[in-house]
């Protein structure tokens, strides 16, 4: 795809090997992955504006070639309700990118401003992941996500490039699989919309080889029929200059 | 790239049967030329196995030496080939003409056995080159394993070895045994160190990267009374890699099941493993023992997927993708292996126990649910037949119990009556001989169900030496027999396993399904 390549290029000659959120995000709409509505603000009332037009709450992201842990940085501004609470977000957001920079005596590029996206609803959540296996190659990775992944790292992997009948076993073989079933009077989550993502993340690594790592965390699972959203995203890419000079 | 260039072959062998690949027959045009790219070095490794001639480079009359043990091997009178010495020092080694040189022998030689110190090994690589020899197994150690002065070494013959079209099994390996053509390179005196045979039922080959394993497995086997055909130990897999050799055995006649023991594999090798096994493992088993599951150092990650990935996690991933059975040990392995060769894999996953002895089944019943088989008990039709012909305190449930004071003919109703019911896909017999009414007729009409029901039969033969003996008497008749009830569980959850492989859709499988 056209548009991955440009955006690894750009993220290449700025010396990053991660992509920005929208970059990633960009990437993986084209790949037909379900994204809350996003956009992206270089001033507070270009926030405000993209704010109303993507519709309250949202949530502010900073977004700089120099950052890679946005919250680390004090740059995630959650459940932002109205223009106000924007505008001190972002005017927040570039104070603390500032603070952060200083403190790592490093200079924080601010100019592409902040990344805004809807407060998405709070779903069932998963997580979809790539790595890649130097014996292996790429493999995709699916788990429940918080305590599931943390602390009983109930995951579980295929090799890329997979099919249906693997993305559906995936889905159910972990151990925690029955949440997705629906409990405690719960319905159903929309396990074929799950499905359709991680076919979409198999088909956009194996159209791009070039990517090292994804991750697709969280992921909010709906209810059957409501869909998938992938909130928060993150892609890592080879760094053909390092590697030459890397232990290969 | 064209393979037929890059190992021009000089000897056409009498043995070599593989036209083509058969599987290339289902693909499309794109897919016919990668599979025949990818199995094109056939040819190459078949001297492996059918060597009309051999050279032993290193030969030597010293007791107890590598050199000397080599050489015995093949004095061997099943061994039909040419045999050939190759020591400066000697003429004569255990009665086989010794010669200087590979170039001093006057006839051609197909294979050649290093057995010399590795730092001389680039020398004797000109040597097999001269003499136009294809294939060399490098028994020796001291290449990359030992350090960057070893992997120079090795860097070089496998340089020497790829202008001059030599494939090389090795380093740092024992080599091969073919229990058909008799080549046997393993330098392990058969007195300490026994050598399998092949079975007129079916036979497993094993690949192994570890010497020392590829050296057990032959000596046990030899007393297992399990058929093999062929032993690779493959040591560094400079040239020849696991690929080569599950490529080779995909199509190789001789072999029905393949072993794999591996350490891990080199870069972009598990891969390209996994595509290789993808396209084989619908036409034969491959069952793999994979050590280094631990977690281990994980390379610095910036993600979260990567900070959960162990590269075991990737590989268990990988042999499920691509339908390989993976055992954890090699004990698992063979028993599986041993019900995969003997029998046809199972067309669904419901099993039927019966047994003269409760404990048995109970026990084997725990052994069955765990591994996620389903156990269903008889339909109330098949119920009433039972009740009808069998004694009121047997039990015809599942497990079905015909109790300690059953003849055969009890085991003929169960039979006779479950297979026409076409109730269960794998039947698991207890066939406890220490009761004196069961005769040793047992095995023969056993041997019959199992060939005339085309479904597939694990027997549980427990005990002393009364009752191995008629396990192995069991086994000659071709229905694999274990001394336990877990063991038998595992060889039935292989053959439901590769059941699922070989008829996709078409498994039936019930076990879970009340559940969703």
């Amino acid at each position: 795809m056209k548009l991955a390549k440009k955006i690894f290029e750009t993220a290449l000659s700025e010396g990053r090997t991660f992509v920005l959120e929208h970059e990633a995000k960009d990437i993986m709409k084209e790949y037909g992955m379900p994204i809350p509505a996003y956009g992206t603000a270089t001033t507070a009332d270009d926030a405000v504006t993209k704010a109303s037009e993507i519709g309250y709450p949202v949530v502010l992201k900073i977004l700089s070639k120099d950052i890679l842990h946005k919250t680390d940085a004090g740059g995630v501004k959650l459940n932002l309700k109205n223009d106000d609470e924007v505008r001190d977000a972002f005017e927040e957001i570039m104070a603390n990118a500032k603070r952060y920079g200083e403190e790592k005596g490093i200079e924080v590029d601010l100019s592409r401003g902040v990344f805004i996206t809807q407060f998405a609803e709070m779903g069932t959540e998963v997580i979809i992941g790539v790595t890649k296996d130097p014996q292996f190659g790429h493999a995709i990775m699916f788990g429940l996500g918080g305590i599931f992944v943390e602390v009983l790292k109930d995951v579980t992997f295929r090799l890329i490039p997979l099919e249906e009948v693997d993305a559906r076993e995936m889905v159910r073989e972990i151990k925690a699989a029955k949440i997705l079933d629906g409990v405690r009077g719960e319905d159903p989550r929309d396990v074929d919309a799950l499905v359709k993502v991680i076919l979409a993340v198999s088909k956009m690594v194996d159209e791009n080889p070039e990517i090292n790592e994804i991750d697709c965390n969280p992921t909010f699972v709906y209810e059957r029929g409501k869909g998938v959203l992938v909130v928060d995203a993150r892609i890592l890419i080879d760094n053909p200059n390092a590697k030459s000079s890397s232990s290969h | 790239m064209n393979v037929v260039f890059r190992h021009p072959t000089r000897y056409h062998m009498a043995s070599y049967k593989y036209s083509k690949c058969p599987i290339s027959n289902t693909g499309s045009s794109t897919k016919e030329v990668s599979v025949l790219a990818s199995c094109a070095n056939l040819e190459d490794i078949d001297v492996f196995f059918h060597a009309k001639s051999v050279a032993i480079y290193g030969a030597s009359p010293s007791p107890n030496s590598v050199g000397q043990a080599i050489v015995q091997n093949f004095l061997k009178p099943q061994y039909e080939g040419k045999i050939y010495a190759v020591n400066p020092k000697y003429s004569n080694v255990l009665g086989v003409p010794c010669y200087p040189t590979l170039g001093a022998i006057p006839d051609p030689v197909d294979m050649v056995v290093v057995a010399v110190p590795a730092r001389i090994t680039p020398r004797i690589f000109e040597d097999i080159a001269a003499k136009g020899s294809k294939a060399a197994i490098v028994v020796s150690g001291g290449f990359s394993e030992t350090g960057p002065r070893g992997a120079e070494l090795e860097d070089e013959i496998v340089r020497i070895g790829r202008k001059h079209g030599i494939r090389i099994i090795g380093p740092n390996c024992v080599g091969v045994i073919d229990t058909l053509s008799h080549i046997d390179t393993f330098f392990l005196p058969e007195y300490r160190c026994g050598r399998p045979r092949p079975s007129n039922v079916a036979n497993i080959s094993l690949v192994s990267q570890s010497g020392a394993f590829a050296a057990a497995i032959s000596d046990w086997t030899s007393e297992m009374g399990l058929g093999i055909s062929k032993i690779i130990s493959l040591g560094n897999k400079a040239d020849v890699d696991d690929d080569d050799l599950l490529c080779y055995l995909g199509q190789d006649d001789t072999t029905q099941v393949i072993c794999y023991y591996t350490e891990g594999y080199d870069k972009d090798k598990g891969r390209s493993f996994f595509d290789t096994a993808k396209r084989i493992s619908k036409e034969k088993p491959i069952l793999v023992v994979k050590s280094g599951r631990g977690a281990r150092a994980k390379e610095a990650s910036m993600s979260h997927t990567g900070s959960l990935a162990g590269s075991d996690n990737i590989a268990d991933a990988a042999y499920k993708q691509a339908w390989i059975i993976r055992a954890g040990n090699f004990e698992e392995m063979f028993d599986m292996a041993k019900a995969l060769a003997m029998q046809p894999p199972a067309k669904g996953d419901r099993v039927l126990m019966v047994t003269n002895g409760g404990g048995l089944g109970v026990m084997t019943t725990d052994a069955i649910e765990a591994l996620g088989l389903s156990q269903p008990h008889p339909s109330p039709e098949l119920e009433a037949r039972f009740d009808e012909r069998l004694p009121s305190y047997c039990a015809v449930k599942n497990p079905i119990d015909v109790v300690g004071d059953a003849g055969s003919e009890r085991y003929d109703v169960v039979f006779e009556e479950a297979i026409a019911s076409d109730e269960f896909d794998i039947f698991i017999v207890g066939m406890l001989l220490q009761t004196p009414s069961l005769g040793m007729e047992i095995t023969n009409r056993l041997a019959n169900y199992s060939r005339q029901s085309g479904k597939p039969f694990v027997v549980i033969s427990m005990g002393g030496s009364f009752t191995s003996k008629a396990g192995e008497i069991m086994e000659l008749m071709g229905v694999p027999t274990y001394a336990t009830g877990e063991k038998g569980a595992l060889a039935a959850k292989a053959l439901a396993q590769y059941g699922e492989v070989k008829y996709g859709k078409d498994f039936k499988k019930t076990f879970g399904a009340d559940k969703s």
